[in-house]
């Protein structure tokens, strides 16, 4: 048989490509599952640490819940995770007014955001107190910002000096900003990276656009939330009736 | 197992070693190498897609088509690179993440393609496959030696654990402080560079006149 004929070369090509396109497909689709605990794991991951408590049973700890059109329901972890699958379903979401909420036993909430930096999407979780201002921890990852001046936005470093940041002045939603040549407010900003000034406008974007379509929900949440023991109901009573002074 | 077959197997740890003296596939050992870690799973990757191309080409190597060889070959590296990718994915995780594009880009590591059209295409599965895995083993020594380098004086661990006492560094009231320039990738060259210089100061052969 002349192996340089053209129909020899079609049918070894054809054989070829159909074998291989089995072999992946069946590689795909036992290892499918696995992969996409994975992914899970790492979210649910990043929740916790978004809260301090990376050590801690996510499904023991955390609620999820659905909020579209002013109502809230609670939908099981693992369905909300479905739901913001990728960026762009997250991104979705938003444009439709559908938001997600983890809320935590101590009754601290995680928001999940997603913004643009300079190269690619960023995205991460941000934790609030149970007094929905203060910014309890933020977790950020990103898809391709420079190595060391960008991307510093992912080093627990820089995470570190969102803690204790606050997002309401008053009764107005102002977000956290990162500020080019260093802070000047110190409840509301943080220092830009220097090197990074567009992904770091793009966090305080990513903040302000995700946060702001909260702002009704946070203000609502410490009256949805069940209080973890009676003292908290009283603590978080008291505050509301100061907020309505 | 036969002398001959042994040096297919170890004469790519040293004399005949990809890396150092072919200098082949250093995209790879510049950017995977800032910790050990991902340095070894990268280096058993590219052992088990240099070792099954080889195989599979040396199999078929009688029934290819000689004009469209190079395609089969790409076909055949890039479906056990892919498979390599998936399941990296599925059970280590953390690494594959760390490893990120590198993993796919082994389809274009010289090695890989080197092998299989030097050797593979003319002598046995066993003798190829023994071949393969030589050359993924010889690749991956230098990627280890490179990373331990990078990973002790650049973070002060091996494998994550802490080598250099806390009680050293600066912060702490010592005297110590991490080599910053070890996380970059030039300095993998630099490193890559010694170890090449060692080896042929060692090995006269190799010294070009």
């Amino acid at each position: 048989m002349n192996k340089n004929s053209n129909t020899y070369i079609i049918i070894y090509s054809t054989v070829m490509v159909v074998v291989v396109a089995i072999l992946l497909a069946v590689a795909a689709l036992s290892l499918q599952k696995r992969q996409y605990q994975n992914e899970l794991n790492e979210k649910k991951t990043n929740i916790l640490q978004s809260l301090g408590a990376a050590d801690q049973n996510f499904d023991e700890l955390m609620t999820a819940y659905v909020i579209e059109n002013g109502t809230k329901n609670e939908t099981p972890a693992d369905k909300v995770f479905d739901m913001m699958k990728t960026n762009k379903d997250l991104r979705d979401s938003y444009a439709a007014g559908k938001l997600y909420l983890f809320v935590a036993k101590d009754g601290r909430v995680v928001i999940p955001i997603v913004g643009a930096g300079l190269w690619g999407d960023i995205w991460g979780y941000l934790a609030l107190e149970k007094d929905m201002n203060t910014v309890s921890g933020i977790v950020m990852a990103h898809k391709g910002e420079t190595p060391g001046l960008g991307a510093e936005i992912a080093t627990p470093n820089h995470q570190a000096k969102y803690k204790g940041k606050t997002i309401f002045e008053g009764n107005d939603f102002v977000g956290i900003t990162l500020r080019k040549g260093g802070a000047q407010n110190p409840a509301h900003e943080v220092d830009a990276i220097s090197g990074g000034t567009k992904t770091s406008n793009g966090v305080t974007n990513m903040i302000k656009d995700c946060l702001g379509a909260y702002v009704q929900v946070l203000k609502a949440q410490p009256d949805v939330v069940e209080p973890a023991n009676p003292e908290a109901k009283t603590e978080s009573e008291t505050q509301k009736v100061e907020n309505n002074e | 197992m036969s002398n001959k077959n042994l040096k297919y197997l170890t004469g790519p740890f040293s004399a005949n070693n990809p890396v150092i003296v072919q200098i082949l596939g250093i995209c790879s050992a510049l950017a995977v190498t800032v910790k050990l870690e991902p340095a070894i799973v990268m280096a058993l990757s590219v052992t088990a897609v240099t070792a099954f191309s080889n195989l599979v080409m040396s199999l078929l190597r009688n029934g290819i088509p000689s004009r469209i060889r190079i395609i089969v070959q790409l076909v055949v590296i890039a479906t056990l690179v892919i498979l390599v990718d998936q399941v990296l994915k599925a059970y280590v995780y953390d690494v594959s993440k760390q490893l990120s594009v590198y993993v796919g880009l082994i389809i274009t590591n010289c090695i890989v393609m080197g092998r299989v059209e030097a050797f593979a295409l003319g002598n046995s599965p066993w003798a190829s496959f023994l071949d393969g895995i030589g050359n993924g083993l010889g690749y991956g020594l230098i990627l280890v030696i490179v990373a331990f380098f990078r990973e002790l004086f650049g973070s002060g661990t091996l494998f994550g654990f802490r080598i250099i006492p806390e009680s050293w560094y600066l912060a702490e009231g010592g005297f110590y402080s991490n080599n910053g320039l070890m996380l970059f990738p030039p300095m993998a060259l630099i490193i890559v560079g010694c170890i090449i210089w060692a080896h042929r100061s060692k090995n006269k052969d190799l010294q070009e006149k």
